[in-house]
């Protein structure tokens, strides 16, 4: 078996070298910065969002949320479309295609009005875009028709891509906005105005919160602020959502996903992937490490497919989507009781007070020994206990229980199976990892 | 500044910074019963200010220490942490314990700096308390007193109040301007601070009853070093460590270290001679101690500090005699303790840090029981003496310990001195 899996793909009918591209944003804002990406291993770009009119952008912008040591969790910006002149995209769009024609360049565009989407469309194609991305999903741009208002309008959705459609001959990937409760209907409104895939997310409605000294919202522009774009890894679940619902909506069936929001390693690249996307962006964590990561996520993902035995990074796309149900289907016939390894608890009884305050009251603690006990009596099998334990491995997922076998309600206890859902490794992973 | 001497004014360890001191404290587990909280002499409640400053609430970190341990930033300092909260830690058992004694500075610095005061003044009502002694077990008396609403007057031989804070332990470790703040800080309570008065000599006990003191506390420590008696002794040069510190920390580090220094003895005392010779600029720096490294009494991490620092060890081996010439000592000639080898050490500064003992004019203030040495009180009970108005903690009742044992000896002595004047009140 090969170590490594190789990453290409074909995305819209350009074969990739790999799915990382630098998302429509400040990271893919010029010439030289695509450049520097696409030296630095990346499959492609989507350079940041060309319009015919040039923002005024205010300063700070930037603002996020920490956790610990953990700056970044999630991320604010209230950047808007590219501040570059108009002319000077276009150059820029023709000499990365002419420097770069093995790379694939997608290019954002954004218009006022349905001539002006159509314009943009042909001026771009004109400089050299493989692809088109209509962004329809900025969230601090407020002016009417414009920004993720659009995303949430299926008329408007359905006008501008037509309007696109008109100006080009190359694919249409609508990029929506997660401030919505559904994805499928405007993703479904694109497609059908002609639309060849679908990107997402675009940032989400945000305030990440409020200074304390001037009573505002962050970050403070000469004492006031506005509600604007979170991005980073805070919003991958809620991504991973709308684009699960995406790759497994009926009338979305085989159209491609571009899975955008908080990628930052390997495996969160791999969860997009095994989400039913075919290409991968991102911006967050490029602002925050540079774009020296995609080293990182090619390697890791390459190394990966391979050891799970992946030949080509296609067969990945989506293997997630058949194991994803409904909450209704979830099997619950069993539990799995926690397991303590006493000999590696250092006695710190933080699973003692999680059960307790926030469970089922169903660890003992021996404070002469400093040690905790699990109450099968009263253990539901929620395993808080093994996700707030400090120590690598101490409480693991231990004995399975089938529920209603016995008539006197205890359950019968069964050997750990393999073919249950939740295996030992999963378990470990998703705590330790 | 010279490079050496900025090392001996300038504190050895770094300072948290917010970001840096609430990374380190969400590595703590946040443990069910806080050993080390458990373990804190003082009970400075160190699982309870940790936790404060995970959740952002840094002046609440500083109020739990403040309430507990009115010399929080001293103690951050000196604490023997790796014998006491740190060893109790239980993250020892993940990988290595949480840094403690630095996130209790990071909280009093933060106090000092956000100029906010955990502690308020309360009235003073009651009977009026003498305080013998300014170093750390009379500050946490005096202050644990004000707190209950006596009056309080601490009387101090010296003419700086700190006791061994201002006059002994290096600025690397405790710089001045913290015992500085402290002693504000206990001021602040309604203390009332009276230096250049050294009662028996310039007061008596009889004179401040009169005055309307109603009780006593005696927290004079062990002021005098102990003394070699072998030929040589009494030369040039040959200095008792409590003098060589005294000279030195009081004047920033203005003063005569001698180029070729040997200090004879292995205690804390001795590190900090042997850091003050070397910060401030002697040549060679020899610390000669009778019996191992591993047996020797100093705290291991200050010992890694200071042979970090370019000074000498020499183990099981005893002065046998000091060498003169002109009348000033020359060399160290010392004898093997454990076998019969020797050494001759070149001298022109000999420190003697063997320990200290108590002041000589001690037992002539009152009619306390006295073993030789110490005062009888038992220091973890009551602070009690034999005679019912009189009360005494610190070095002088255990032999000389630590800071922070100091600090909690105050505490008992305080509710000890207020019951028993409760008590009195009421007859």
């Amino acid at each position: 078996m090969a170590k490594y899996t190789d990453l290409s793909i074909n995305f819209l009918g350009f074969p990739c070298e790999n799915p990382f591209f630098l998302s429509s944003s400040p990271v893919a804002a010029t010439y030289e910065m695509c450049a520097k990406y696409l030296k630095n291993g990346g499959g492609g770009i989507v350079f940041k969002t060309v319009g015919t009119y040039i923002p005024d952008e205010c300063s700070p912008r930037f603002d996020y949320t920490r956790k610990e040591s953990t700056s970044f969790v999630g991320f604010k910006n209230m950047e808007q479309i590219s501040d570059h002149p108009y002319e000077q995209n276009l150059e820029w769009i023709h000499q990365l295609k002419k420097d770069f024609p093995q790379k694939c360049l997608i290019v954002s565009i954004m218009g006022m009005n349905e001539e002006d989407w159509t314009k943009l469309a042909r001026d771009v194609t004109a400089a050299g875009a493989d692809i088109l991305e209509c962004n329809f999903s900025c969230p601090q741009m407020t002016k009417e028709g414009m920004g993720s208002d659009v995303g949430a309008n299926l008329d408007l959705i359905t006008r501008f891509t037509k309007a696109t459609l008109a100006g080009t001959h190359l694919p249409v990937m609508p990029k929506m906005t997660p401030n919505i409760e559904k994805m499928e209907f405007p993703a479904r409104a694109a497609i059908k105005a002609g639309a060849h895939a679908i990107a997402a997310i675009n940032t989400i409605k945000s305030i990440t919160g409020i200074d304390l000294d001037y009573y505002t919202a962050l970050p403070v522009v000469n004492g006031k602020s506005s509600i604007s774009g979170y991005s980073g890894k805070a919003v991958k679940p809620i991504a991973l959502r709308f684009i699960a619902n995406m790759a497994m909506d009926p009338e979305l069936k085989g159209i491609p996903l571009s899975g955008i929001g908080g990628i930052e390693t390997w495996e969160d690249a791999a969860e997009f992937l095994a989400a039913g996307c075919s290409n991968l962006q991102f911006t967050t964590s490029i602002m925050q490490y540079g774009y020296r990561i995609v080293e990182d996520m090619i390697s890791g993902l390459s190394l990966y497919l391979a050891e799970k035995g992946f030949n080509k990074l296609d067969d990945f796309v989506g293997v997630a989507l058949p194991n994803i149900i409904p909450a209704d289907d979830v099997d619950r016939d069993f539990k799995i009781y926690p397991s303590i390894d006493l000999d590696k608890c250092v006695g710190c009884g933080r699973c003692y007070i999680s059960c307790f305050d926030g469970a089922h009251q169903a660890i003992q603690w021996d404070e002469e020994k400093r040690q905790p006990k699990v109450d099968e009596e009263k253990c539901v099998g929620c395993h808080l206990c093994l996700h707030v334990c400090p120590v690598y491995q101490c409480i693991t997922p231990g004995k399975v229980v089938f529920k209603g076998q016995d008539q006197f309600g205890l359950g019968s206890e069964a050997k750990y199976s393999e073919n249950l859902p939740n295996s030992r490794e999963i378990q470990f992973r998703k705590a330790h990892r | 500044m010279s490079e050496a001497k900025d090392k001996y004014l300038k504190e050895a360890v770094a300072p948290y910074t917010p970001l840096t001191a609430m990374e380190e404290a969400s590595r703590c587990l946040l443990c069910h019963d806080a050993p080390c909280s458990r373990d804190c002499p003082a009970a400075t409640d160190p699982g309870s200010f940790i936790r404060a400053i995970r959740f952002r609430n840094f002046k609440g970190a500083a109020e739990i220490i403040r309430k507990n341990n009115i010399l929080g930033g001293v103690c951050a300092r000196v604490c023997p942490y790796e014998r006491l909260c740190e060893e109790a830690c239980s993250r020892t058992g993940i990988d290595i314990p949480i840094e403690i004694g630095r996130l209790q500075r990071f909280a009093t610095d933060y106090e000092s700096a956000t100029k906010f005061k955990a502690l308020d003044p309360v009235p003073a009502t009651k009977e009026k308390v003498a305080v013998i002694g300014s170093g750390p077990a009379s500050l946490s008396t005096a202050a644990n007193l004000a707190l209950l609403g006596y009056k309080v007057t601490v009387f101090e031989a010296k003419a700086k109040p700190g006791g061994v804070l201002t006059y002994g332990i290096v600025p690397s470790r405790l710089p001045q301007y913290v015992v500085d703040e402290e002693i504000q800080y206990v001021k602040d309570l309604g203390v009332e601070i009276r230096c250049n008065i050294k009662v028996g000599r310039d007061i008596t006990i009889e004179k401040l009853k009169e005055e309307g003191y109603k009780a006593f506390f005696i927290g004079t420590g062990l002021q005098s070093s102990k003394t070699l008696n072998i030929p040589g002794a009494d030369l040039k040069g040959v200095i008792s460590a409590l003098d060589y510190l005294a000279a030195a920390k009081p004047t920033n580090g203005n003063c005569e270290v001698g180029n070729y220094v040997v200090v004879i003895g292995g205690g804390d005392v001795a590190m900090d001679c042997a850091t003050t010779a070397k910060h401030l600029g002697a040549k060679k720096v020899t610390v000669l101690y009778r019996r191992t490294r591993e047996e020797m009494p100093a705290y291991p991490p200050e010992v890694k500090h200071v042979e970090a620092e370019g000074v000498n060890f020499i183990y099981t081996f005893a002065p046998e005699e000091f060498l003169g010439k002109d009348g000033r000592v020359v060399a160290v000639k010392g004898k093997g303790t454990r076998d019969e080898s020797f050494v001759q050490l070149q001298a022109d500064t000999v420190v003697v840090a063997i320990g200290q003992q108590a002041d000589p004019d001690l037992p002539a203030l009152a009619n306390f029981k006295f073993d030789g040495k110490l005062i009888i009180s038992d220091e973890d009970k009551d602070c009690r003496t034999n005679l019912p108005y009189l009360f005494a903690a610190g070095d002088i009742v255990n032999g000389g310990k630590t800071v922070v044992k100091a600090v909690a000896a105050g505490k008992v002595a305080a509710k000890s001195i207020d019951e028993y004047l409760t008590k009195e009140r009421a007859k």
